[in-house]
């Protein structure tokens, strides 16, 4: 490309986004487009964090807590416990859904205690709440230590090893728990990245192309003595890079969201610190210029303005296939996904959120196939452009 | 000067332009006068290159338009048959616009835009978004764009349909204006009034061919018509397309 072409290119391109600057509309599709994904993880990251919390912090109320001072003490001692008097009618409060479950200490408890038998303790609760069932694991969990502790005295006070009293150490694996719900929100990241990559261009896509064919303009700019790949290049990194533009914002958002979100509380040993940050533009930048090229392709062969945009929804579509499916079905990264375009950029974020580190060669071999392909789609670009159905319309 | 000579193009079966030939020459208004459909823009879409001819040849100056369109687009300035504009920009942007494109920046750039907005009485729209421009303002900035770097040959396609009286006078000084500069004036219209108040030669087009051209009072001679816009009718063989 001859020196003069190159600065036509970049007529093309400063023009594109001053003439994008300026419109309201596109300027808030993109900012919906970045903001989208970020909140709504802050969202559901917000509201597991709030249901911990109020697991953890239980407030029992307690029938008969003066039978059995000792456990209450031992109970207020521990952390995010508060012992609340308890209702006349537990299992009437339980069931109006006054309380979640109540605990009721029986008056012979004192008595059976002290004598070493066991003491009774009932729980009054209703399984089919969904927020019982939690509260009634966590409180029993409590009282269950309890037992173990004072068995374990008893024992020692009788010159045996608490050890024989446990010939079974139970372990358990939550599968279903809030961690997973969170492994399961992070997933969705690459996602949202990847549609921020995709709206941000879309309408650059669309006005510069369909958009200056249905205004009328495209054939003035034709008529300029700049080669119709100027062109097409000009606008086609105007495009870039407002989609560049759109996955910063998210990724600078999400970096600024979990700075805030206290993870560590649900468990997760997932972080999102710079380099990281880094990782994921290094992932995904290079997929801006493949989507738009591919985008404006599209839009430049669609026969109107509307028909773009329908084939851009489409295909929007299409890209997130790839991140669904790792949402539903964790990838286990082959090499060759790598090389597919969307499907390596997934696979790379991927590994980079779930802490794993790819090798620099794969990020570039990626990186170097988008720009290939986009390259390619830019060529057809231009080729479209030289047909005189697409410039006059069919 | 321009220069066309056995020009087709086909649309399927449709002969949309079929053996055109016409020169128009330097310091002179050429008029490419016919009925909707008869030719006329096609004619001028080869002419600027966005078509490609079937058959024939076309020299803008010395450049063969079909072999070289790049080198014929830098000798041309056009009013296309579509000249929208980009709503969120000025008028004065737009002119900047093209001229960036045809290569002139600076000093040199900002002296040319601010002529073409003396000139074509637009200072008072100037830096306004062209969203809310008048059918005139419109045209007046697409035909600034179009002239910005100076061409030698100028084609206008149907620069005044829709215009109200003053644009239309606006527009017809400008023609004057080019011409008395020694640029070549190539415009296509089919209003009869147009044309003979401006041009040197009429060529008129039906149905894609030449069916006479001249001067005003050869067309007269020709068709036995004092009135020129009975020659029209009488010579595009359509009855009620001139208006």
């Amino acid at each position: 490309m001859n020196p003069s072409s190159l600065a036509q290119l970049l007529v093309v391109f400063r023009t594109e986004l001053k003439n994008w600057g300026r419109d309201r509309r596109s300027l808030i599709s993109v900012l919906v487009g970045s903001l989208f994904g970020p909140l709504i993880i802050a969202f559901m990251f917000n509201t597991m964090a709030n249901r911990q919390r109020q697991v953890e912090d239980v407030k029992i109320p307690v029938v008969g807590a003066e039978h059995a001072p000792a456990l209450v003490d031992w109970l207020r001692q521990q952390p995010g416990i508060e012992i609340i008097a308890g209702p006349d009618d537990p299992q009437e409060a339980v069931r109006t859904k006054r309380e979640d479950v109540v605990v009721v200490i029986p008056k012979d408890f004192a008595e059976k205690f002290t004598a070493s038998k066991p003491a009774q303790v009932r729980f009054v609760s209703d399984s089919s709440s969904q927020t019982a069932r939690p509260r009634l694991q966590r409180i029993r969990g409590l009282f269950q230590r309890y037992n173990s502790e004072i068995a374990s005295l008893r024992l020692i006070g009788r010159g045996l090893s608490p050890v024989v009293a446990s010939p079974l150490q139970l372990e358990d694996v939550e599968v279903a728990s809030a961690q997973q719900r969170a492994a399961q929100i992070l997933s969705f990241i690459p996602l949202f990245i990847m549609m921020a990559a995709f709206t941000g261009a879309m309408s650059i896509s669309t006005d510069s192309t369909a958009g200056e064919r249905e205004r009328g303009s495209l054939e003035a700019l034709l008529i300029n003595p700049a080669p119709r790949s100027a062109i097409a290049a000009g606008k086609w990194l105007a495009g870039t890079a407002t989609s560049m533009l759109s996955v910063i914002i998210t990724g600078a958002l999400l970096y600024a969201i979990f700075d805030y979100i206290p993870l560590q509380d649900l468990g997760l040993r997932f972080r999102l610190g710079g380099p990281q940050l880094m990782a994921v533009l290094g992932a995904v930048l290079p997929l801006c210029p493949f989507i738009v090229a591919i985008q404006m392709y599209l839009a430049t062969f669609a026969k109107s303005f509307k028909e773009a945009q329908s084939y851009l929804s489409l295909l929007m579509m299409v890209q997130m296939v790839p991140g669904f499916l790792a949402t539903m079905y964790p990838l286990s990264s082959k090499a060759w996904m790598y090389f597919v375009p969307w499907v390596g950029q997934q696979v790379l974020l991927t590994d980079v959120l779930g802490g794993k580190a790819p090798s620099v060669l794969f990020f570039i071999a990626a990186a170097a196939l988008n720009i290939v392909i986009a390259a390619v789609a830019v060529q057809g670009t231009t080729a479209l452009l030289q047909r005189e159905k697409i410039i006059f319309g069919r | 000067m321009i220069r066309i000579e056995h020009l087709h193009k086909r649309f399927g079966d449709v002969r949309a332009v079929d053996g055109v030939t016409f020169t128009a020459p330097d310091g002179a208004v050429t008029g490419l006068l016919g009925p909707n459909g008869a030719g006329k823009t096609t004619t001028l879409r080869m002419l600027y290159t966005l078509m490609r001819p079937d058959e024939g040849r076309i020299l803008v100056d010395d450049v063969d338009a079909v072999t070289d369109p790049q080198g014929a687009r830098l000798r041309l300035g056009v009013l296309p048959d579509q000249s929208g504009l980009y709503p969120r920009l000025t008028a004065r942007e737009h002119i900047e616009y093209f001229g960036e494109l045809q290569g002139i920046t600076g000093a040199d750039l900002r002296n040319r835009v601010d002529h073409l907005l003396k000139m074509l009485d637009m200072t008072s729209i100037a830096d306004r978004r062209s969203a809310g421009y008048s059918h005139g303002e419109r045209t007046k900035t697409a035909l600034a764009r179009a002239i910005v770097h100076n061409p030698k040959n100028v084609l206008l396609d149907e620069p005044t349909n829709g215009l109200d009286v003053m644009s239309t006078r606006a527009v017809r000084e400008i023609i004057r204006r080019l011409k008395s500069e020694g640029h070549t004036v190539l415009f296509s219209s089919h209003v009869m009034q147009e044309v003979s108040a401006l041009c040197d030669t009429i060529v008129v087009i039906a149905r894609g061919k030449i069916v006479a051209s001249g001067s005003p009072d050869d067309l007269r001679a020709q068709t036995g018509h004092q009135n020129l816009e009975d020659a029209f009718v009488a010579l595009s063989g359509v009855d009620g397309v001139a208006s």
